[in-house]
């Protein structure tokens, strides 16, 4: 009991008009812990991301970071505090370089924004704040782009640059919803990879919903599965995706598939 | 207690004396619901439409002497449904995926030009204490009283009648023709129809000419209420159409109906018990002599800031949605390094040379209108803040700008403060009335923010500035809300000259703050919620601060405008300069011109302090054939084709969000610049291309 997880969620519950999206669902996430969260097509893993964050309001259920409850707060106080984010659409800014993407995230980190200093003039990204944000750049191979507007990357780099803008406000829980779609196989290995490297520097604890099951058997540690918004296994990665209720729920339609 | 012994048949009169109106609304509504369920359109031009149909049928019947029935023919049944049917086909057919607030801004223009266009066309002129005709013969003079309690006019029982036909006529269209099943299917669910296959195209054309048509009918049904046929009292209805459509959340049909009958209803009841109420309590007084106008504009006002489930609507704001693909960002301003340089090197020489000419050469009166020009372009600032930098529609900047006047003219007035002080408090309180106003609204966003800022500004226009600490009361009227000029150490601004550069100053200085705001941190925050809220709120940006930071620059700058305007005139002239309508113009006219930079706004200021003095009255081909002599003789044309030009202007907004000044810079910018690669990958050996692009990213 002495030991407060980063992020507890309990019993969170999302219907929409009827449809049980989440059910019960229960999770714990330590300090620096890489978990996969996997379920088929509409498990209700993304709806379960944006109960943790606040995105939706969720029917029941307690969101608990550092052992405070959160469950009232809006997103951006929970960003706040340590949980950075990915979309499975991703959510750039529309006419915003990489870079500035980067150094609004900073700013927005050291909430020093203040009318006044921008009309001194000091509202323009001091040398501190670039180089940060150079190194985030660095670590994920995003150096050439930084003056691309957004709207010329291609997924694979705006995905990197979702988690380069989630890192700038230096997560200790880091979501990432899907990283892996729309991307082909080698793009996918160069993303895990990148990823990899980066959640090796940071130290950061990461919660990964993923199909690739490759993906996810090498990048996590540990591992839920969802299905039909419900948690219906828990345990090691391996174990987990070795399991038949898993299989039959999960890897059946997915094996299928692919 | 508060009810009196008769109270019973004192409601009864009330609801009877409400029900024509109501049921008038109720179609106007209808009306709004059809195009917004069908076309995604929130259509605010809608009272414009029923305008034109209302005075073409008092043109012909009065003017041109026509009877009843071939004037109904011509205003209601043609021109009503071929307006609405030009309407989808030639705009809004093309702005499917535009974004409803992008839809919302080309409807406001329509709202501005279509009044003007048809009384150009038509020649109408409104003549003042003429009260419109009904279309039913002895409509004002028959009375019938079926209960005791009230009598109805035969203009307004036909007034009920006519509307719950047409009503009934919708509800078996639905019922019994195919056209009708398609349109219901596509109003209750706009996927639906593509997947169906259901010929989206004809069904919105079908909508919008119906909904066109209901307009006009109660355009004309509704006329006879008014003493002076006059567009801005349609403009009202509309706003009242908009508070019942909203009732009904602008899905459901019969609860929108239920909305319009009701609000009619409610404005008749409180129109009876007020009076009583206010003989215990005083202070009701003032509210009570506004309440009529002001009481759809309080409604809507509540039934939007309080209905939880229109909050909950805001993801759902477009019907469209899930249809199309996602609307392109409102704009977007990425420019080019030359271009931006070319146009400040250009602004600078153009306006010092303006300036010089103005300053040395200039008669009193082109002093005025350059000065009026120049505090304009301060004013539209507040809407590059609003629109430009946070991409919201604020329908209110007028009633900022006033707030700003009315508050220095009340700190000078009694309080004895220096004026130029007092334009700075102003500005200050303008920027917490913003930011009050902004708490509310907020949470609505999109389409609903930019309604709840027009019932704002009406509500203003109605109630606020009936109060005598705000507009000055019945002194006020008989004296003038009067400002004085400012003496500054050794000038005295009572000069006009020493005044245009006092508001060159200040422009100036608030334009270079606007610049540092937007490359600032408030700008970027504000840029990074208008790419993408979910995005900027998982970085830890609140969108309320952002947003509610914005309302309140934005309403510094305006109040500061305002309250400089008030100086200049020496006057508030709130009903020119500050009325709802005027911030509509002004929005529709900086969003036209370019609502994303400094320069827009400036030239949207120039726009509309001399276009009436330079275009209109002919003044540039005075200057042109060097003598005001010379001026062709169809000039002064009239001011009106001000309202038509940029209404029509705002048409373009949706398709391009930068503005056309900006759009028309970027597109020669890019034509020199391919012409120069062409001419350089072309004509490689020969190196003679070295003339200068620069005239061509100019103009
Ligand atoms: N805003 C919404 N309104 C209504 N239903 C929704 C909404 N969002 C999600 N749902 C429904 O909730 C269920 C869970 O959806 P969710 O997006 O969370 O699944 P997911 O596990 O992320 O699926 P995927 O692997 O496809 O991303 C689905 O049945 C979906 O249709
Ligand atoms: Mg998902």
């Amino acid at each position: 009991m002495t030991d407060v997880p980063l992020l507890r969620a309990r019993g969170i519950t999302k219907a929409f008009s009827g449809i049980m999206a989440v059910q019960h669902v229960d999770a714990v996430v330590a300090e620096g812990e890489r978990v996969g969260l996997i379920g088929p097509n509409g498990a209700g893993k993304t709806t379960f991301f944006n109960c943790l964050l606040g995105v939706i309001p969720t029917d029941q259920g307690v969101v608990e970071i550092d052992g405070v409850d959160v469950s009232g707060l809006p997103v951006h106080h929970r960003s706040k505090r340590g949980i950075g984010r990915t979309f499975q659409r991703i959510e750039l800014f529309a006419e915003a370089t990489v870079r500035e993407h980067l150094l609004i995230a900073e700013r927005t980190r050291r909430a020093d924004g203040r009318l006044w200093k921008d009309l001194i003039g000091r509202g323009r990204p001091t040398v501190d704040e670039i180089e940060r944000c150079d190194r985030i750049l660095e670590l994920l191979g995003l150096v050439e782009l930084a003056e691309q507007p957004s709207e010329h990357l291609s997924l694979g780099q705006g995905r990197l640059l979702e988690v380069g803008r989630a890192l700038m406000t230096e997560p200790r829980l880091l979501l990432l919803d899907e990283p892996s779609s729309g991307l082909d196989h080698e793009e996918t290995v160069d993303l895990a990879r990148t990823l990899r490297d980066a959640q090796a520097d940071r130290g950061f604890a990461v919660l990964l919903v993923e199909h690739d099951v490759e993906f996810v058997a090498d990048f996590t540690d540990r591992c839920l599965v969802l299905d039909a918004g419900k948690l219906i296994a828990e345990g090691p990665t391996g174990q987990v995706l070795a399991s038949d209720a898993v299989r039959e729920a999960y890897l059946g339609t997915a094996g299928a598939a692919s | 207690m508060l009810l009196g012994a008769s109270a019973g048949s004192d409601l009864l009169r009330a609801l009877i004396q409400g029900t024509p109106a109501g049921t008038v609304y109720a179609l106007l509504a209808l009306g709004l619901v059809l195009t917004y369920k069908t076309s995604g359109v929130f259509n605010l031009a809608l009272g414009a439409q029923a305008y034109v149909s209302a005075a073409l049928y008092f043109q012909a019947r009065v003017t041109w002497g026509w009877g009843i029935v071939p004037s109904l023919l011509v205003s209601v049944f043609l021109l009503a449904p071929a307006i609405g049917w030009v309407l989808e086909r030639f705009v809004f057919r093309h702005l499917r995926t535009a974004s409803a607030v992008a839809k919302l801004v080309v409807t406001i223009g329509l709202a501005v030009a279509l009044p003007a266009l048809f009384d150009l066309v038509v020649g109408f002129q409104s003549i003042a204490g003429q009260t419109p005709v009904g279309i039913v013969p002895g409509g004002a003079t028959v009375f019938y009283d079926p209960f005791g309690v009230y009598a109805l006019s035969r203009n307004e029982l036909t007034a009920v009648a006519v509307a719950a036909l047409a009503m009934a006529g919708l509800a078996g269209l639905f019922r019994y023709t195919t056209v009708g099943l398609h349109m219901r299917a596509v109003v209750e669910s706009p996927r639906m129809t593509e997947l169906n296959g259901i010929r989206a195209d004809r069904v919105s054309s079908f909508s919008w000419a119906l909904s066109s048509f209901f307009a006009g009918l109660a355009g004309v049904l509704i006329a006879p209420r008014f003493n002076t046929l006059a567009a801005p009292d349609f403009f009202n209805l509309v706003v009242i159409a908009v508070a019942a459509a909203a009732i009904g959340m602008l899905v459901s049909l019969p609860r929108t109906l239920a909305g319009g009958l009701g609000l009619g209803l409610l404005i008749a009841v409180f129109q009876t018990f007020l009076p009583r109420w206010s003989d215990s309590w005083p202070w009701l007084n003032t509210v009570r002599q506004n309440i009529t106008p002001a009481m759809p504009f309080v409604v809507l006002f509540a039934v939007l800031v309080f209905w939880p489930a229109i909050r909950r609507s805001r993801a759902a704001s477009d019907p469209l949605a899930g249809v199309d693909p996602p609307p392109p960002a409102l704009a977007s301003l990425s420019r080019s390094r030359g271009l931006t340089v070319a146009t400040r090197a250009f602004a600078v020489v153009f306006l010092t040379i303006t300036g010089l000419t103005v300053f040395f050469r200039a008669d009193a009166s082109w002093t005025f209108v350059v000065t009026q020009a120049v505090i304009l372009s301060l004013i539209f600032l507040s809407i590059t803040v609003i629109t430009g930098l946070a991409g919201e529609i604020s329908l209110c900047q007028g009633t900022f700008a006033a707030v700003g006047a009315f508050a220095s003219f009340q700190l000078v007035n009694h309080m004895g403060m220096s004026v130029l002080v007092a334009a700075l408090v102003g500005a200050v309180i303008a920027s917490a009335v913003g930011a009050l106003l902004s708490l509310p609204v907020l949470r609505l966003g999109g389409i609903w923010l930019s309604i709840a800022t027009l019932a704002f500004a009406y509500f203003f226009d109605s109630v606020m500035v009936k109060f005598s600490w705000v507009g000055g009361g019945q002194k006020a009227l008989e004296e003038g809300t009067r400002l004085p000029r400012p003496t500054l150490g050794p000038f005295n601004m009572n000069d006009n000259r020493t005044f245009l550069v006092l508001s060159i100053v200040l422009l100036v200085v608030v334009a270079f703050a606007v610049v540092r705001i937007r490359e600032g941190t408030i700008g970027q925050t504000l840029r990074a919620l208008r790419g993408s809220e979910l995005g900027a709120q998982s970085i830890g940006i609140s969108p309320a601060r952002a947003r509610v930071t914005a309302f309140a620059i934005s309403a510094f700058i305006a109040g500061l405008g305002g309250a400089l305007l008030a100086i200049h005139q020496q006057n508030v002239n709130y009903s020119s300069n500050f009325s709802p309508f005027a911030s509509l113009f002004w929005l529709v006219l900086v969003v036209s011109l370019g609502a994303r930079t400094v320069e827009g706004a400036m030239q949207a200021g120039a726009a509309f302090g001399l276009f009436d003095a330079v275009l209109l009255k002919g003044a540039i081909f005075g200057w042109i054939l060097r003598s005001p002599e010379r001026i062709p003789s169809f000039f002064p044309l009239s001011p009106t084709w001000t309202y038509v030009l940029f209404g029509l202007g705002a048409l373009q907004f949706a398709r391009h969000p930068e503005g056309l000044v900006e759009s028309g810079k970027r597109r020669s910018t890019e034509k020199v610049e391919q012409w120069w690669a062409a001419r350089h990958q072309g004509v490689e050996p020969a190196e003679q291309a070295a003339e200068p692009a620069e005239p061509g990213v100019i103009s």
